[in-house]
């Protein structure tokens, strides 16, 4: 990136595909919303009734559906609810009394850290497996490494994380069994509270971002280009850095991005098994207590959150690749 | 054609091999396992809860006194189709949808491609839940969430092989004719992608077995007194401490069943390759 | 104001973790001096089974274990029960009079400070008790209070209430968290409370901090500096959070985990025979359940001894269809039990033309037991023509979307202090947690007359009437009773069960302290 000029057309090629992106992006958005909308309107009765409970009165479930708006049309409930967002505003949680924002902001920054914490972590891992095992493929050490990734994925992820917990926790005492960060906690706290879910979600997403990794790198370690690279003379260190890795990228990326969307909403299993105050856990309390602004903001999230993941995997793969960048 | 097979088998390394007989095992299994389990599904056949492998029951009882084996052998059978139906239905609707978008190509490409992101960044087991809560649980719904889950994810490799092979002379060539869409999806196109086709819905099978394990530690799993083979390993969980074969062996059972299905699918692909 | 926000809690350390390695290379269990005590002397962490967005601060609108455990040490009650005897004690109120158990009259303690530093005076007991009347207040007993017919201050600290009949239970019914007081005007009460703690955090569905209260007017009292109380919906993973020593004290635990807590050497479980149910509900307004042929071919279908057996380790207590456990007062013991009998349930079945029938059973691990206990249901069924589906349902949400509402679902319901609330809480025609929505003149009849008789023979007269009433006609069948399990830290001392619930029937906070 140290040479500007030639790198002009680059960055307009770039923008051009961000803008792209983005409008294509708010699309998508506005079909999640909708969807989400469609689907909760199909669950049996409202946040009224949540509210109110079993046997209140109809006049009151009336009353409170009026208060909440929940009497007028679905439709206009949900442009309402759309007007309101682009606003700015997302909204009131029918059922805590508390602004949308405020109960999403902390669970929102936990739900980030578990997933970039994990995705520090499964990326590093995943790439190193799947690069050596590419570079070596065929030997000893590929078969062992190919029988530890298949392996990891051969289990449901609440029995590995059960098993975590039994031998970490119960057994050793080296590490909490559950995940409830405290905002007093220290960085050093929050980091140890963290690492049994951390872990089981690498277990979960980095060997299938192995598998792939290996097979990028395979194919292009297979191209006659390497070959003619091996025999101009150029170090196989340089060969892997500056020409396979680059041209694998595009694969690679597409991956470990669809890996790491998985680390948002995917968590579910894990912030149960390890009490974790995280969005996952959080939408579904919405779709049973049928909040619906709630369970719209954290749709939104999730949907955005997986398009800025492409999108950068798509970045990414093309500043990586120069024969992308034309 | 049992020949072909023979000798594909043959061709195989050791892995695909042990791959192919562990998927094997397993079929046979699903389809023949409830015929002869010992005891009914739902029977109390023991006073003791977790007790360990016996003569009388062969892989010990579960955390309420049912013979494990007869609950593993239905189990199976739920998994190996549910998932192997869910393969197949995500596989044909994704790949399905991806050569239209393929061969239409421009602004109809552009709004199923998007509609695709919509559906992939719903997370699954929140979608599952709201299905279930909406319509009941049941058999069909299980398979169709789980179809559901994974249509994006094969639409988006179809699509890019689709791409590929529509740019290509002979697809060009088939136009020219003047062959209608079908006949250049069905007989052009088709043919040339259907080897990693299969791969990917080797790996969705393996994916949609894990998916419906966690759909069951949520309670969304196959309805009691059957139960799937996630659903055994979630309900006996309180068995894992002391190490119970209630646990152990639907555990096992999962794991041979995809790590089998991954050996197969990696032979497959080799093969498919050279 | 509390103080301004409690220091760090450390985790163990690694000194510990060291140790515990030693453990695990000699495949023994750790012993108590390996496992993580909290960093402050007496803060302790506490898990209950449910924690949701619906976690509320007001006690008129408690609905969970957790919600209870919180109200109790924030607020205080006019009275209080603090043992296994069950007498309703006098706490906010200083003396109680009443004639004739109709009129009463409350003399407040004085000098009691809410935590805001303001004094309790009889308008927030007058406006504690009303709000119960007022539909906006959404109390879950808005049917017990409907028999305040008039609430009034006599003077600072005098508190006069009219009921519309005589209630002999009327203190042990106001020791209930939901008629805690709350300090007057406050719509949705914040947590400012005259409690033995003040809160700290609050967040719904998350966790809840309280610190203790210097100024509680209990002198000694509490003895713990900080309470954590935070929701572990999942048993293994609660139990596991105990033996780790992640938390110091849990609720509702499985009888099948009870084996692992008692090989913790640091760690014991207490359990208590309670009156605590799952039962099957079934709905009287829809059919097939309204068939009363239905009821009891369901009734006779419930093979008690091994639900017992099979689900609860034999700990709990065998039940007769009707609320009241034997070790109740009133319990009436000449109702003889109601025993498998598949040929009654065949003729039954026969008799009300149901051979055939095809019903979903709504089941969920929020009602202890009854994913199993369907799924023994339905065995039973089907040998005498009736087809069963189990429909294991989640436990988020269960109580609001499929809880009597469908015609056959299981309810879960916790231990209550007298027959009266019992029955009145859940067998009234007009209660709202009325679940199957049964009606019976002579039994609404027979629940006023008993609240309000002084005659004790009379009263027990009564009640086991009502108790046979229940027994053969109302559509919610009781297999056993089951008992509380709770499991804590050796350190955490001064635990003693109360019947009445888990965690000294939520009321453990005030009482309990630690030492090292």
């Amino acid at each position: 990136m140290a040479a500007p000029a030639a790198n002009a057309p680059v960055w307009l090629g770039l923008t051009r595909v961000v803008l792209q992106r983005i409008a294509s992006a708010l699309l998508t958005l506005l079909l999640v919303s909708i969807v989400i909308f469609a689907a909760a309107s199909l669950l049996p009765g409202d946040a009224a009734q949540e509210v109110l409970g079993q046997s209140a009165t109809p006049e009151q479930v009336a009353a409170l559906r009026h208060e909440m708006g929940l009497d007028q049309p679905a439709v206009t409930r949900y442009l309402d609810w759309l007007a309101a967002l682009l606003g700015g505003d997302p909204g009131r949680s029918y059922i805590a009394d508390m602004q949308v924002t405020e109960l999403i902001g902390a669970r929102l920054v936990n739900s980030l850290s578990l997933a970039g914490i994990t995705a520090l972590v499964s990326v590093a891992l995943a790439l190193t497996i799947g690069i050596v095992s590419a570079i070596n493929r065929g030997s000893k050490l590929d078969r062992a490494l190919n029988i530890v990734t298949l392996s990891l994925v051969a289990l449901p992820e609440f029995l590995i994380a059960t098993v975590f917990v039994l031998l970490f926790s119960v057994k050793l005492v080296w590490l909490p069994s559950i995940a409830m960060v405290s905002p007093e906690a220290t960085w050093s706290e929050m980091l140890r509270s963290m690492a049994l879910p951390v872990a089981c979600l690498t277990f979960v997403v980095s060997a299938q971002m192995a598998r792939l990794t290996r097979a990028a790198v395979a194919d292009q370690l297979d191209r006659p280009y390497v070959e003619m690279a091996r025999l101009k003379g150029v170090t196989f260190r340089r060969i892997i850095l500056f020409h396979v890795l680059p041209n694998a990228a595009g694969p690679v990326l597409n991956a470990i991005a669809l890996s790491l969307s998985y680390l948002m909403g995917g968590a579910l299993i894990i912030e149960t098994i390890f009490s974790f105050p995280g969005l996952a856990s959080l939408m579904v309390n919405a779709v049973t207590s049928r909040d619906m602004p709630l369970l719209q903001a954290c749709a939104m999230i999730f949907c955005a959150a997986y398009l800025a993941l492409i999108l950068i995997a798509d970045i990414v793969a093309i500043l990586a690749n120069p024969r992308l960048r034309s | 054609m049992n020949g072909r097979l023979a000798a594909r088998l043959a061709a195989m390394p050791l892995s695909g091999r042990i791959g192919f007989a562990l998927v094997l095992f397993w079929l046979v299994v699903a389809v023949a396992g409830p015929l002869t389990a010992p005891h009914p599904v739902g029977k109390f056949v023991d006073e003791e809860v977790f007790s360990p492998a016996s003569a009388q029951h062969w892989l010990g009882s579960d955390y309420l006194g049912r013979d494990v084996l007869s609950r593993l052998m239905w189990g199976a059978r739920y998994t190996v189709l549910l998932a192997l139906g869910a393969a197949a239905l995500a596989v044909a609707t994704g790949t399905s949808i991806a050569l239209f978008a393929a061969i239409r190509g421009g602004l109809v490409d552009e709004v199923i491609s998007r509609a695709m992101d919509t559906l992939i960044s719903i997370p699954s087991k929140i979608f599952a839940l709201v299905l279930v809560a909406a319509f009941g649980s049941s058999l069909a719904l299980l398979m169709l969430i789980a179809a559901f889950t994974y249509i994006p994810g094969n639409y988006r490799i179809a699509r890019a092989l689709a791409v590929n092979l529509v740019g290509m002379d002979f697809v060009q060539v088939a136009r020219a004719r003047g062959e209608g869409a079908i006949h250049i999806a069905w007989r052009e196109v088709l043919p040339n992608m259907i080897h990693p086709l299969l791969a990917d819905m080797g790996l969705r099978f393996v994916f949609i077995v894990l998916l419906l394990s966690g759909l069951s530690f949520l309670g969304l799993g196959v309805q009691p007194p059957h139960a799937d083979l996630g659903s055994l390993v979630r309900e006996n969980i309180s068995g894992l401490p002391q190490g119970a074969s209630a646990i152990l062996s639907p555990a096992l059972a999962i794991a041979t069943l995809t790590v089998g299905a991954n050996l197969l699918i990696d032979a497959l692909k080799g093969g498919g390759e050279a | 104001m509390p103080p301004a926000g409690p220091p760090p809690i450390s985790r163990r350390a690694v000194v510990g973790g060291l140790a515990g390695v030693g453990a695990l290379a000699l495949g023994g269990c750790g012993a108590s001096s390996q496992r993580r005590a909290p960093a402050i002397r007496g803060s302790i962490r506490v898990a209950t089974q449910l924690s949701s967005t619906n976690d509320t601060l007001d006690p008129a609108k408690g609905a969970t274990a957790t919600d209870y455990t919180r109200h109790f040490m924030l607020y205080n009650g006019l009275t209080t029960i603090e043992d296994e005897s069950l007498v309703a004690t006098p706490s906010l109120a200083q003396t109680i009079e009443s004639a004739d158990r109709q009129n009463w009259y409350f003399d407040l303690r004085r000098g009691v400070r809410f935590h805001d530093g303001s004094e309790l005076t009889s308008r927030d007991v007058v406006f504690s008790l009303l709000r119960h009347k007022d539909p906006a207040t959404g109390s879950k007993i808005a049917t017990v209070a409907e028999q305040f017919e008039e609430v009034t201050a006599d003077g600072k600290y005098g508190v006069r209430l009219r009921l519309t009949g005589a209630n002999a239970d009327l203190l042990t019914v106001l020791a209930q968290s939901h008629f805690l007081i709350v300090k007057a005007g406050q719509d949705s009460p914040d947590g400012t409370g005259t409690g033995a703690f003040r809160l700290g955090d609050f967040q719904p569905g998350v966790r809840t901090v309280v610190l203790r209260n210097p100024e509680y007017w209990i002198e000694g009292r509490p003895r713990l500096e900080r309470v954590e109380v935070i929701g572990i919906p999942d048993e293994v993973s609660r139990v596991n959070a105990l033996l780790s020593g992640d938390v110091q004290i849990i609720n509702a635990i499985s009888p099948h985990s009870t084996k692992r807590v008692e090989a913790e050497p640091s760690c014991a479980i207490m359990a208590s025979p309670s009156s605590l149910y799952s039962d099957l509900v079934m709905r009287q307004d829809e059919l097939p359940t309204g068939n009363p042929h239905f009821v009891l071919a369901i009734k006779h279908l419930i093979d008690r001894p091994l639900i017992n057996r099979a689900i609860y380790r034999n700990l709990s207590t065998i039940a007769n269809d009707h609320p009241i456990a034997p070790f109740q007062k009133y319990f009436n013991a000449e109702i003889p039990q109601r025993v498998l009998d598949l040929d009654k349930a065949r003729w039954h079945v026969r008799k009300g033309g149901l051979e055939g029938v095809r019903l979903p059973i709504y089941a969920t691990t929020a009602a202890n037991g009854s994913v199993d206990m369907a799924s023994i249901l339905q065995e039973y069924g089907s040998k005498i023509g009736l087809r069963f589906a189990v429909n294991r349902v989640p436990a988020d949400g269960y109580w609001s979307t499929h809880w009597m509402r469908h015609p056959m679902t299981f309810g879960d319901t916790n231990p209550r202090p007298t027959a009266d609330l019992i029955f009145s809480l859940f067998y009234d025609s007009k209660a709202e947690w009325n679940e199957s929505g049964w009606k019976n003149e002579r039994f609404d009849r027979l629940l006023v007359e008993a609240r309000g008789s002084a005659d004790e023979a009379l009263r027990a007269e009564i009640y086991g009437e009502m108790q046979q009433i229940v027994h053969d006609k109302c559509g919610v069948a009781i297999p056993v009773f089951i008992s509380l399990i709770d499991g804590y830290d050796k350190r955490l001392k001064g635990i003693r069960p109360i019947p009445l619930g888990g965690l000294m029937g939520y009321r453990f906070a005030e009482h309990v302290w630690w030492e090292d």
